[in-house]
């Protein structure tokens, strides 16, 4: 059974949507496991999220090794166009991913301007492992309480640059992570992240 | 010919463009992002705004609440009801607590928010600087430079005039700690309610084309002096009329026989409620 364009992508976008507002916290689209039978060689909540943003009004880019079947299959899916990393809207980074190709990506993306702080692009990242709420990383900003842990496969030299990405705020870039066992959360650019000695 | 609408009225392709819109919202609390406001078969500035987001939001599951200056019934809130229930068919009711999106104009309702609901205001005019510069290409400039000089000054010329900062509604706020931001006309007395609140708050302008957010725990300051506190409306030794309710927002209304004015609740489903529950105790105890 396909996805419902119409009723699956609201409940997706709304779940996105708070958890855009609610920094940290995960959300989960296993509601919709059986239905995303598509064969896209990414997370299965990757797909689902360029689904309920894309279309051919923006652009995206993909980071990857092998990036090319799934950015001709996101573009037949969405209609949305390929662009390079400096003018794409969507940057989706896959599992496959080098640490050095997602922070060169970081530093030339998109981040807006002062007057239109919104030209920004978003990330959609592909945990290696499951996201969770265990310390690695704390949360701090809007949207949280007091602080929250997150917990993704991504190095501290990533978080790095991110840090740099959104230093001049209200410049900066949001971020949507994935896993695959259909799991969401985001970190927008408001949100402050010390990462957390671990081991 | 009646057509069938589809979903929500809109096209889908306009609900993702919202939905980016308002996701980047979320993302720069306090800022005005501006997105293709779409035709209504509403009159821009009667809550166009809010009904694109309401429309980009609601889904089969949700119930709806919305309410115009604290009423249910009023006719703004009945036709927006309306047409929303007409084309997706949801549940709409005028308890706060059973809302999950609760569309407003002009008003936070009383009873406290919580996590799982979306507050969507309507707003007439977003831009906080607009008394003072009417030029938006400068307006978005003063904004990028953190430059609100002019939103000062406004509350300062009102202190010179009145002794007291005169602000009706839409009282100017800080986001966050750097954007400034019209709250949509809600009385003072709503203002505290956005800061640290629990539910995330949507405002939407149709004819200005424009959303903008607050999202949930975000500090929201009123803008004040140090020597001229921010305070909200006091309605005082006043109680609603009809339950008799002090500590809300209150209505004032003359008596046209006596010339008398008399108070009642604003929010009208928050009222009826504490007459309702008022009266189950007179039945309960007339029965004991």
């Amino acid at each position: 059974m396909p996805i419902d364009q119409v009723h699956d992508l609201q409940k997706v976008y709304r779940k996105l949507l708070d958890r855009m507002a609610r920094p940290g916290k995960l959300a989960n689209l296993q509601a919709f496991q059986e239905k995303v039978d598509y064969e896209v060689a990414c997370h299965d909540a990757t797909l689902l999220i360029a689904m309920t943003l894309l279309d051919g009004e923006v652009s995206f880019h993909v980071i990857s090794e092998n990036k090319q079947p799934v950015e001709e299959k996101i573009a037949a899916y969405t209609l949305a166009r390929h662009a390079s990393m400096e003018e794409a809207d969507f940057i989706i980074v896959l599992q496959d991913a080098t640490e050095a190709s997602i922070i060169e990506g970081m530093a030339t993306c998109k981040t807006g301007n002062l007057v239109d702080p919104q030209y920004s692009a978003t990330w959609v990242m592909e945990s290696q492992t499951p996201l969770s709420n265990q310390p690695q990383l704390l949360l701090t900003g809007p949207g949280i309480e007091r602080q929250t842990d997150l917990h993704t496969s991504f190095a501290p030299s990533i978080w790095q640059a991110r840090s740099e990405a959104v230093q001049e705020y209200p410049l900066g870039i949001d971020l949507i992570f994935t896993d695959d066992i259909m799991q969401i959360a985001c970190v927008p650019r408001t949100t402050t992240v010390s990462v957390q000695e671990v081991e | 010919m009646k057509n069938k609408t589809h979903f929500a009225f809109f096209d889908e392709g306009s609900k993702k463009e919202i939905r980016r819109t308002t996701l980047k919202a979320v993302a720069i609390p306090g800022y005005q992002v501006p997105f293709a406001s779409r035709e209504m078969p509403i009159a821009r500035g009667w809550g166009t705004g809010g009904l694109q987001l309401t429309l980009s939001l609601i889904g089969k599951e949700d119930c709806l609440k919305v309410i115009d200056q604290g009423a249910d019934e009023s006719v703004n809130a009945v036709s927006i009801k309306k047409l929303v229930q007409q084309t997706t068919g949801v549940e709409l009711t005028d308890q706060t607590e059973d809302a999950s999106l609760i569309q407003s104009r002009h008003r936070i309702p009383e009873v406290p928010l919580t996590e799982e609901q979306i507050l969507v205001l309507q707003v007439p005019t977003p831009e906080p600087l607009r008394d003072v510069e009417a030029s938006e290409y400068v307006t978005k400039r003063l904004h990028a430079e953190e430059e609100y000089s002019g939103a000062w000054l406004l509350l300062f010329e009102q202190i010179m005039k009145y002794g007291k900062t005169a602000t009706g509604a839409d009282h100017p706020v800080y986001v966050n700690g750097r954007y400034v931001m019209a709250p949509s006309p809600i009385p003072r007395f709503d203002n505290p309610k956005m800061h640290t609140s629990k539910a995330l708050t949507l405002l939407g302008a149709g004819r200005e084309k424009k959303i903008y957010a607050v999202p949930p725990y975000t500090d929201v300051t009123s803008l004040a002096f140090e020597d001229y506190p921010f305070t909200v409306e006091t309605f005082a030794d006043q109680a609603c009329h009809l339950c008799g309710a002090n500590d809300v927002f209150l209505d004032e209304l003359v008596d046209e026989t006596t010339g008398k004015a008399y108070y009642q609740c604003n929010d009208t489903s928050y009222c009826i409620d504490r007459l309702n529950s008022q009266e189950q105790v007179e039945v309960e105890h007339h029965h004991a």
